[in-house]
């Protein structure tokens, strides 16, 4: 492989970049709202988080100022309930995660010698959702009907009948809306990471940054979809009244809560991770050796990522579930402590073993691991539960999670941020202010939560928006109060110092740490396409073993370093062994994922305002939109209609049967399929643990329908499989009709499923059993619909010419969607239909 | 055990995969049978239940060493990339082992359903 | 006993001193409670029961090992920053990394964290409902927004309902089983042990048992709305005997008579049946049950759940001002009651005092 392209040596450097220029580079004025490119949109990520993040740190003051002293009437508890739900959702969901997402987005496809991300107009969707989404999120602060919960919106309290007025409408919706930013960004990274690494670069020679955002991105798909379940089912509880949570109508409260927190741990490692990740990049360059230990580190995010979904019910330990059940749990939680000690400690060795040089961003770094470590061991301590049951819910545990999470998250960002500023602007920070914002960030951080665990230990719970004269808190929050100004100086300074770099920073000189990994060879700042020209990676190190690299790959003398055919290109390769598979063409520019995310936010606003008809409307809109953009891919005019290649090049994925969207695809069923065992949780949960569960005499969903769909959705699939099967062998005769048969077939699963609903008579507002049925059946139900559109669609595309033997690709992708819903159909089968008639009650 | 190929890198998940699936079934084991059919209180940790539990964690821990040991034995027949995969997939294995005995520790001395 | 009375007349002088000294006042108080040892009534640190002893010691213990582990790293990171000329070999650096490693990353968590839960998972039984050779007391609260109903079930000759206010009988276990009734709260003795959540629909279990008799404070530990923060308990534990005549005085027929007797309350009674009976219960005059019982309410220290104490004219004052007392609580401002009758209601509930 490695002579493929190898012709491109000849051509004129310069022209070459204008070549590439024209095809990648960003439109100015109103087009720029269709920019797809990961640069432009990994800043627009990070900017907007930082907005956020100022409007979540200005909340945080309000919350000092009011418990500066005792007995205040600064906020009403009304209000003051508001401000701290707020400031933990801003921070957790639209500055934390996004802010996480905006780098990667932007590192990423630099890092592992892409040119941009395997799903570009998903990027510019995912943006426009988070911006959207936090902007309805915010706007509930400024006419005071913010919700007022907590930000774990914890049932009864969030529910109609205790918070009536849209605070709670105004969370589930909005965050609902920004997760499917964090979704599609962590679909698309996975894809990313898996097949578009450059050539030669083996799993484990990728760089450990490109490890850590795996891990954390295939954590937020398995994540997020219990939240999203949660938030649906709490907003038909609130907006028709289906008994969910509701102990009468045989719901449970504590069903939400693990719901909530199924995702809400994962979510505090999906937020550190990266954070991890930085780390792990900035101490091997910043010591001058390679990290020592590699596999260990893989290992430990390997770890992490797993256990951190079976510890969520640490945060349940007083809710009454069995001591041994609960034992369990704070075991997993304490298994965390060896994955951190191993990065600690790999850190350390590089440390001891190179020769480090304590830079700006090094200082960062120190101030997360001290700050960390300290999290870490309080963590520790309250994964026991009788200690656990002492101190949960007081400001101990506030103090411990800021610990976690500024320590953890914020410190390495800042330390990140430092390190990549020369790569953004092409300047250097000043080390002097640099030096006074670390400083008084660090003492003003200890200073407010050090002393917080000790106000905790003596006693104050936490989110009470007051406490008594008398009570023995007064000096320690007072303290705290003045600390954590400090703290926003500090902050104050470093936002500062960044932003005075843009203008009046050194300029500075390429790689300015001495970097080992891909992304300082770029120019500084980048261009749209990152490299004129791909090259063959084989080491951990490029640029310390090939220090001449951003030389060569400037002048284009690697690979794909071609703009004549006016596409454009970059390699996919082999998820292990980073061979060269196929040459992957991105989509363009677009104005459909901005109208796209238009629609979902009307969709959003109308849900909120209960204008349901016009959600309706638009969320076929969007549909439209949706599937109108899916329309430009493959052998379409917008496309790649030609598929010429180069003699000797692999070639176009849409000519092979496994391009990135195949991918894509699997990757986004792993969420959907998290959603759905989440959904089978709640049914099997509400069936064993609720207080009040009813299950009805005879079991009202008929049996013979229910199996007759099955078989249709089971025959559609088969046809589907043997279509596909045909496209392997170069066969497309009949595919057309083998299509429109398949939907027919499907159509008349979702007839029978529909056929069934309707002769069950459920009563979804009366119990929660036919509350939790008639969300499967309306799962199952869009899924078959989804299967049915999706593949006429690929009928009309044969009637096209944009898919047949000479373009294979797509039919597979939709024939992947079919085998999940056999799969999520025979479940659901067993589940509503036949289990309740063997066990019974 | 030639045959499960220790140098793909899906074993550097299938340990703990099965640290999950040891861990939702040791949880939903004990919360149904707490919820179908609790031994009595004055029983303490000596239940039939507990002793389920037990065995399970046990046969699961024994089943994971195992696997390490494979990984162990492949990772040396093999250099470069099958040998990181081998070598990690085995520390891993081995540490879902761990996982699952010490996660089960509580099982010996703590009362199942209260 | 005697530092917390010292600590009781600080508070009470801070409460009366003037505004321009409160700062300077709460700063000595706060710098002398913090040396005098952890007081305050709702400090961890300050245990008075098994259970909350135990996971006293488990903190300082883990405390100090924290701290230790904490210096260690910080000490060996920065070390590694000190210039060393050392040339090693590959094989000498492979070596030190993974002592490093194995070392820290390995043999250090996991023999903490082993050792941990062999010693905490212990601690927590205490807390738990085991069976005991004589079943103990059983108390029942029942958390509303805001406020607390407490139930004795097992009292000699029926069943004892008040309202915030606990009573316990000292140096014995003694098991709660809570619940929510609208969202979830949470019980919490912290001088005692651990919290409980209490959730509508399940009843949850925890024992306590208070080594001596005193005055614990508790408070509601779970976000339950705009009255959160004023949700408070005084858990008061006395010796068994006076536990006894504590119930046995609070039976239906003492109390329908101690509120019936004095005619000279007899427009108050009126006023109550038409502005607070459909609401509360007063053994022998209502039977409302959506706010507090309130057929003892005279015995009570504190009102409106810990609000404000109980002295001569603090219920007529309660009466007049809880929405700015207690803001968002449920009972409705009562400007449409004249103040003569909010004094007689107040004067006439004062008497209630089994």
């Amino acid at each position: 492989m490695k002579s493929v392209n190898q012709e491109a040596v000849e051509q004129d450097p310069q022209q070459l970049h204008e070549d590439l220029h024209d095809i990648w580079g960003n439109p100015k004025g109103l087009k720029a709202l269709t920019i797809v490119n990961h640069t432009t949109l990994g800043l627009r990520f990070m900017i907007t988080g930082m907005v956020f993040f100022l409007i979540g740190g200005i909340l945080a003051m309000l919350v000092r100022t009011q418990l500066a002293m005792p007995d205040q009437d600064f906020m009403s508890p009304e209000i003051y309930n508001q401000v701290t739900t707020m400031h933990g959702t801003v921070m957790m969901f639209l500055f934390a995660i996004p802010m996480l997402e905006g780098l990667a987005i932007y590192l990423i496809p630099k890092m592992i010698g892409a040119r941009d991300l395997v799903c570009p107009r998903l990027t510019s969707l995912g943006y426009f959702c988070y911006l959207f989404g936090g902007i309805i999120l915010t706007s509930s602060l400024i006419i005071e009907m913010a919700p007022s919960s907590g930000w774990f919106m914890y049932t009864p309290l969030s529910s109609k009948e205790f918070a009536p007025d849209l605070g709670s409408d105004f969370w589930l919706l909005g965050i609902t809306f920004v997760e499917i930013s964090a979704l599609s960004a962590g679909v698309e990274l996975v894809v990313s990471i898996l097949r578009t690494r450059t050539q030669g670069m083996a799993l484990h020679k990728m760089p450990l940054f490109a490890w850590y955002i795996l891990a954390m991105a295939l954590m937020i798909v398995v994540g997020f979809p219990p939240l999203i379940l949660g938030s649906v089912l709490l907003e038909l509880e609130r907006a028709v009244g289906m008994p969910f949570f509701q102990v009468a109508g045989g719901g449970d409260p504590v069903l939400w809560q693990h719901l909530f927190w199924l995702f809400g741990h994962p979510e505090v490692y999906i937020i550190f991770l990266p954070a991890a990740g930085i780390i792990s990049t900035l101490i091997p360059v910043f010591a001058g050796r390679p990290i020592v230990g590699y596999g260990w580190v893989v290992a430990a995010i390997t770890i992490m990522g797993f256990i951190s979904f079976g510890l969520w019910v640490h945060h349940m330990f007083t809710i009454g579930i069995p001591q041994l059940a609960q034992a369990f749990f704070s075991a997993a939680s304490m298994l965390v402590a060896v994955p951190t000690a191993i990065q600690v400690f790999v850190w350390i060795a590089t440390l001891w073993l190179g020769k480090p040089k304590m830079k700006l961003p090094m200082l960062w770094v120190m101030g997360f691991l001290i700050i960390f470590v300290c999290g870490g061991l309080t963590g520790v301590m309250l994964a026991l539960v009788p200690f656990n049951w002492q101190v949960h819910d007081t400001h101990f545990v506030v103090a411990h999670m800021h610990y976690v999470l500024v320590g953890g998250m914020f410190f390495p960002l800042i330390a990140g941020l430092y390190y990549w500023l020369p790569l953004f602007s092409g300047r250097m920070p000043s080390e002097n202010l640099g030096r006074w914002g670390f400083w008084l960030t660090f003492l003003g951080f200890n200073g407010t939560f050090l002393i917080m665990h000790w106000t905790g230990l003596l006693g104050m719970p936490r989110r009470i928006y007051t406490y008594e004269a008398g009570s023995g808190w007064e000096i320690f929050n007072l303290l705290s109060s003045i600390s954590s100004f400090v703290l926003s100086a500090g902050i104050a300074m470093v936002l500062l110092d960044i932003a005075l770099h843009f203008r009046f920073g050194k300029p500075a000189k390429h790689n300015p740490w001495n970097a080992d990994t891909l992304e300082w060879a770029n120019t500084m700042p980048p261009s749209a396409y990152n490299f004129v020209s791909l090259p063959n990676v084989e080491t951990r190190h490029p640029l310390w073993d090939d220090p001449n690299l951003p030389h060569t790959m400037a002048e284009g003398k690697h690979s794909l370093a071609v703009a004549s055919h006016g596409r454009r290109e970059m390699w996919g390769t082999d998820p292990i062994s980073g061979k060269v598979r196929e040459i992957i063409h991105l989509p363009g520019n677009s104005w459909w994922p901005l109208f796209a995310a238009a629609a979902l936010a009307v969709v959003c606003l109308s849900l909120l305002t209960k204008v349901y008809a016009l959600a309706g409307v638009f969320v076929m809109i969007a549909g439209i939109f949706l599937l109108r953009w899916s329309w430009e891919n493959g052998a379409h005019p917008k496309a790649a209609p030609d598929a010429g290649v180069k003699p000797g090049d692999p070639p176009l994925h849409s000519r092979t049967m496994d391009g990135p969207g195949l991918w894509a695809m699997g990757v986004f069923l792993i969420a959907n399929g998290s959603f759905y065992l989440s959904y089978l949780f709640g049914w099997f949960y509400l069936w064993t643990v609720s207080p009040q569960w009813q299950m009805p005499e005879s079991p009202p969903l008929s049996l013979i329908l229910m199996g007759a769909a099955g078989v249709a959705v089971l025959a559609g699939c088969g046809v589907m499989e043997k279509l596909v099967r045909g496209l392997r062998q170069q066969r497309d005769a009949g595919l057309g009709a083998g299509f429109y048969l398949a939907a027919a077939l499907g159509a008349l699963q979702v007839g029978l499923t529909g056929w069934a609903l309707w002769q069950a008579e459920l009563a979804p507002t009366q119990t929660s059993h036919d509350a939790v049925m008639l969300v499967g059946l309306v799962y199952a139900l869009f899924h078959g619909g989804l299967a049915v559109v999706l593949t006429v669609l690929q009928g009309l595309r044969v009637g096209y010419g944009y898919v047949g033997a000479h373009a294979p690709f797509e039919p597979g992708v939709v024939a992947l969607l079919w085998r999940y819903n056999v799969v999520t159909f025979g479940l659901l089968i067993g589940a509503l239909a036949v289990l309740p008639r063997v066990l019974g009650g | 055990m030639e045959r499960l190929n220790f140098t793909h890198p899906i074993h550097l998940i299938v340990g703990l995969t099965l640290w999950s699936v040891w861990f939702v079934a040791v949880y939903s084991g004990l919360s149904v049978a707490c919820a179908v059919n609790p031994p009595p209180p004055e029983a303490r940790s000596l239940t039939l239940l507990n002793a389920g539990l037990g065995g399970f964690t046990l046969l699961c821990a024994a089943g994971l060493v195992l696997l390490a040991w494979g990984c162990c034995r492949t990772a040396k027949q093999h250099q470069g990339r099958q040998r990181f995969h081998a070598v990690v997939s085995g520390w891993l294995y081995l540490f879902s082992a761990f996982g699952v005995a010490f996660a089960g520790l509580p099982i010996i001395g703590v009362p199942p359903c209260l | 006993m005697r530092e917390r009375n010292s600590a009781t007349s600080a508070i009470m002088s801070c409460l009366t001193s003037r505004r321009a000294r409160q700062a300077a006042c709460w700063l000595g108080l706060s710098l002398l409670l913090s040396v005098a040892g952890c007081t305050g009534d709702r400090s961890i640190l300050d245990p008075a029961g098994p259970a909350a002893r135990d996971v006293r010691l488990i903190w300082w213990v883990m405390l100090g090992f924290a701290t230790i582990v904490l210096i260690g790293v910080t000490v060996v990171w920065l070390y590694a920053f000190k210039p060393r000329n050392v040339e090693r070999t590959p094989a000498q650096e492979r070596r030190i990394a993974r002592r490093w490693i194995i070392g820290g990353g390995l043999v250090l968590p996991i023999t903490s964290v082993t050792a941990l839960l062999m010693f905490g998972v212990p601690a927590g039984q205490r807390m738990l409902p085991l069976p005991l050779g004589e079943p103990p007391e059983v108390i029942e609260v029942i958390g509303h927004q805001w406020w607390w109903e407490v139930r004795y079930p097992g009292a000699e000759g029926g069943e004892v309902v008040t309202a915030n206010q606990l009573v316990m009988p000292a140096g014995e276990p003694v098991d709660f089983h809570v619940s929510g009734a609208d969202v979830i709260h949470a019980f919490w003795v912290p001088r005692l042990g651990g919290k409980i959540d209490m959730l509508p629909g399940r009843v949850n279990k925890i024992r306590l048992e208070a080594d001596e008799p005193a005055v614990f404070g508790a408070q509601c530990a779970e976000l339950c709305g705009v009255g959160h923060a004023h949700m408070h308990l005084y858990v008061e534990a006395v010796p068994r005997e006076a536990f006894d005549a504590w119930l046995a005085a609070r039976q239906d027929a003492e109390l329908s008579e101690l509120a019936t007797q004095d005619s000279a309350h007899d427009s108050a009674r009126e006023a109550f049946a038409t502005h607070c009976a459909s609401c509360h219960r007063v053994a022998g005059v209502s039977q409302g049950d959506v706010g507090p019982n309130l057929s003892d309410i005279g015995s009570r220290t504190m009102l409106g759940a810990g609000v404000m104490a109980m002295e001569e004219g603090a219920v007529s004052q309660w009466l007049q001002q809880h929405q700015t007392l207690k803001p968002g609580n449920k009972m409705p401002a009562h400007d449409d009651i004249d103040k003569d009758t909010l004094d007689a209601l107040g004067a006439w509930l004062e008497t209630l005092t089994p």
